[in-house]
């Protein structure tokens, strides 16, 4: 191994990863410095419901495809969030797994699996990329920003696929490229859109908790059971 | 930035300084969160009336907004502002735009908050935006007036006291005549009620037999209620022009009058809007606990029928019904469940619509559009989906729980030659009440009360 490679897996990462967390960590003392709108009304709806559950509902809608109108008709579209995301959960522990454990590779039902997440990821990249540009709705709203992160991600899953086997009999080409896109990636998501999942938790939980206080949240599409008076 | 500042309108100013200080943590998250993933999109009527037109999308709307906050407000934009599509607003002209997005693009009607993915509450902050403009005096002219009136007069419509409690009184009338009861009383300012009865301005000026019908359910169920001489107002502008001050002053008085005459429990008549800002939002922006119970009529009703306090036959509305669920009720009230039961209790025949509750399409008539005459064409386009809507029930008559839904179908009912008719809840109550012995115990009692009192004159 090149001594380029090694510091691109290890001191470049570990150095990416501290100015992640240090964004990061800057971004959520912004966020939380805003105040906090207090909700005063009393509980509303059936009371079968509350705050708490609303929010629990809300975090879980995530995993109920069956819960929104948005999800629900375009089976094909959540299907690609979850192989998108799940990519991008396998090329995150792929660059702990090469510098850490790479004896975990020695497991090609491991590489298979890593490799078959990160090219579907890989291919569903792409097709985001054409529907960001070729649908009229979305490109309209599309930032350099937008382009630039789905662009950036649908490289390092290539990245990722090529890398997985850690084998640089071949040359050190693939796995110094993913593990430089790696360090990129860590240093720019906390200023990109990709940061989204910082804020996930924060803004379901405080709809959540709204609508659940409200009575709107776990959402109703067939007859509820019946005031008890 | 003193050079930038210099670059910019008084009144743009105004709106970027201001911002700063509306902007709420749950605001931010959602100004912050959005993907573009373009989830959205097909919830929005305005879009699938409008298909190919992506001006009308949720997520290209909220941007309008959302770059002033990246601009001003976010680190980010600050230093990639181009990159993350931050800009400002410098002229009035600029303003002028972004009044007739938040204003003539959105109802606030929520059905893209509830399917977001991250959970973006579009209608919250496009409601914050309308503040900020309606700060500085941009705003459909039918808004301003509407909030004037309100502010000024204490109601949305203008109505004088005099002209209020001459209308209450002309349905007591109508009220001793149909229960042949010249004792029937509408109360005003009756301390110590169980019930305050808050109503819209509407009932007055355009729906007086709202008022009757209600009386007519609370007379049969024997309820001790009153009607407020100031304060009655439930409807409130401040919800739809974003004016938290407005807002909070409008369910201020109302709360102000219940305390007053220390009623036990306000009622709101049926009132999407109304109730959401009477029951929901007013304390947050009167900044008051209230220390009363307050409910829908709605719920009121179904408690009647329920405790036996009175009697109904659905027999006596013929027909063939569908609900319309109001969106301040369905999704920022949880009221979907009471209004179902209530109707399927007094009509034979109730068929459902779909999509219904929290995933129903707005009447287009709300978020104060109906006072919006500039947006009435664009209006009634994007109601094409609801007229869709409403004929694949393949029913007579629309019920609806909210004054302002009455309005919006109503129009949209004779755009497109539904024939199809439009009414609310307590109508149908009061036409099935069981109320004939009522009246022939009363017609006996007085008729004996005045044989008495003839012979004791003789």
């Amino acid at each position: 191994m090149s001594n380029l490679l090694h510091f691109s897996e290890h001191a470049l990462q570990e150095v990416a990863l501290i100015l992640m967390a240090t964004v990061y960590f800057l971004r959520i003392r912004w966020f939380m410095k805003w105040p906090l709108g207090k909700e005063r009304q009393p509980a509303t709806g059936l009371g079968d419901t509350n705050p708490k559950k609303g929010a629990r509902y809300s975090l879980a809608n995530i995993a109920m495809p069956w819960a929104m109108e948005s999800t629900r008709s375009k089976p094909f579209m959540y299907a690609q969030f979850v192989v998108f995301h799940l990519g991008v959960v396998a090329a995150i522990t792929l660059s702990f797994i090469i510098p850490y454990g790479p004896g975990l590779l020695k497991s090609s039902s491991l590489v298979a699996l890593i490799q078959g997440l990160t090219g579907t990821a890989c291919i569903v990249g792409f097709m985001r990329i054409i529907r960001r540009i070729s649908n009229p709705y979305i490109r309209a709203i599309s930032s350099p920003d937008d382009h630039f992160s789905l662009i950036l991600l649908t490289s390092w899953f290539a990245f990722a696929f090529l890398a997985a086997p850690n084998d640089i009999s071949g040359g050190e080409g693939f796995m110094l490229t993913y593990f430089l896109l790696t360090a990129f990636f860590l240093m720019y998501v906390p200023f990109s859109k990709i940061s989204h999942y910082l804020y996930y938790p924060f803004t379901r939980t405080y709809l959540g908790r709204s609508f659940g206080r409200r009575g709107v949240f776990p959402i109703r599409r067939k007859p509820a059971y019946q005031r008890s008076i | 930035m003193n050079t930038e500042k210099n670059k910019r309108s008084y009144k743009a100013q105004k709106v970027i300084d201001r911002m700063g200080q509306k902007l709420t943590r749950q605001m931010v998250g959602s100004l912050t969160a959005c993907v573009h993933c373009g989830m959205c999109t097909d919830s929005c009527h305005y879009v699938l009336a409008n298909p190919g037109d992506p001006t009308f999308a949720p997520a290209y709307k909220a941007d309008k907004i959302r770059k002033l906050f990246k601009q001003h407000y976010d680190w980010t934009g600050k230093v990639f502002p181009k990159w993350v599509k931050a800009g400002s607003v410098y002229t009035d002209e600029e303003l002028q735009e972004l009044k007739d997005i938040v204003f003539g693009k959105c109802t606030n009607c929520r059905r893209c908050t509830v399917n977001c993915p991250m959970g973006v509450d579009l209608a919250t902050f496009n409601r914050m935006a309308r503040g900020l403009l309606c700060h500085v005096g941009i705003m459909p002219e039918g808004v301003e007036y509407v909030a004037k009136e309100q502010w000024e007069i204490g109601n949305q419509m203008g109505v004088l006291k005099e002209d209020y409690i001459e209308t209450v009184e002309w349905q007591e009338e109508e009220l001793q005549s149909e229960m042949e009861d010249p004792t029937a009383k509408i109360p005003i300012d009756k301390p110590d009620s169980n019930i305050v009865y808050v109503i819209n301005p509407r009932e007055i000026k355009h729906d007086p037999r709202s008022i009757l019908d209600a009386a007519k359910i609370f007379y049969a169920a024997g309820e001790d209620y009153t009607m407020p001489s100031e304060g009655w107002d439930m409807t409130n502008f401040g919800l739809f022009n974003g004016d938290d001050e407005l807002g909070g002053a409008v369910a201020g008085r109302v709360y102000d009058k219940v305390e007053e005459l220390r009623g036990k429990k306000l009622v709101i008549s049926e009132c999407g809007h109304g109730y959401r800002s009477t029951r929901c939002e007013g304390p947050n922006w009167a900044k008051k606990d209230i220390t009363f119970d307050a409910e829908s009529s709605v719920i009121t009703m179904l408690e009647y029928i329920k405790q036996g306090k009175i009697k109904v036959d659905k027999t006596k509305n013929p027909g063939s019904y569908t609900f319309h669920d109001s969106c301040n009720n369905a999704r920022s009230c949880g009221l979907t469940e009471e209004p179902r039961e209530l109707l399927s209790l007094v009509v034979e025949d109730f068929r459902e619509m779909y999509p219904n509750r929290a995933e129903n399409y707005c009447c287009t008539g709300g978020g104060g559009a109906m006072s919006m005459a500039e947006y009435r064409p664009s209006r009634l386009k994007s109601a094409k989906i609801k007229a869709d809507q409403l004929a694949a029930t393949g029913t007579k008559t629309v019920v609806t729980s909210c004054h302002n839904c009455v309005d919006g179908l109503t129009d949209l009912i004779g755009h497109y030659k539904l024939g199809m008719d439009v009414t609310q809840l307590v109508n149908l109550v009061a036409n099935a009440l069981v109320i004939d012995d009522i009246v022939e115990e009363n017609k006996k009692k007085y008729a004996e009360k005045e044989e008495v009192s003839s012979g004791s004159a003789q």
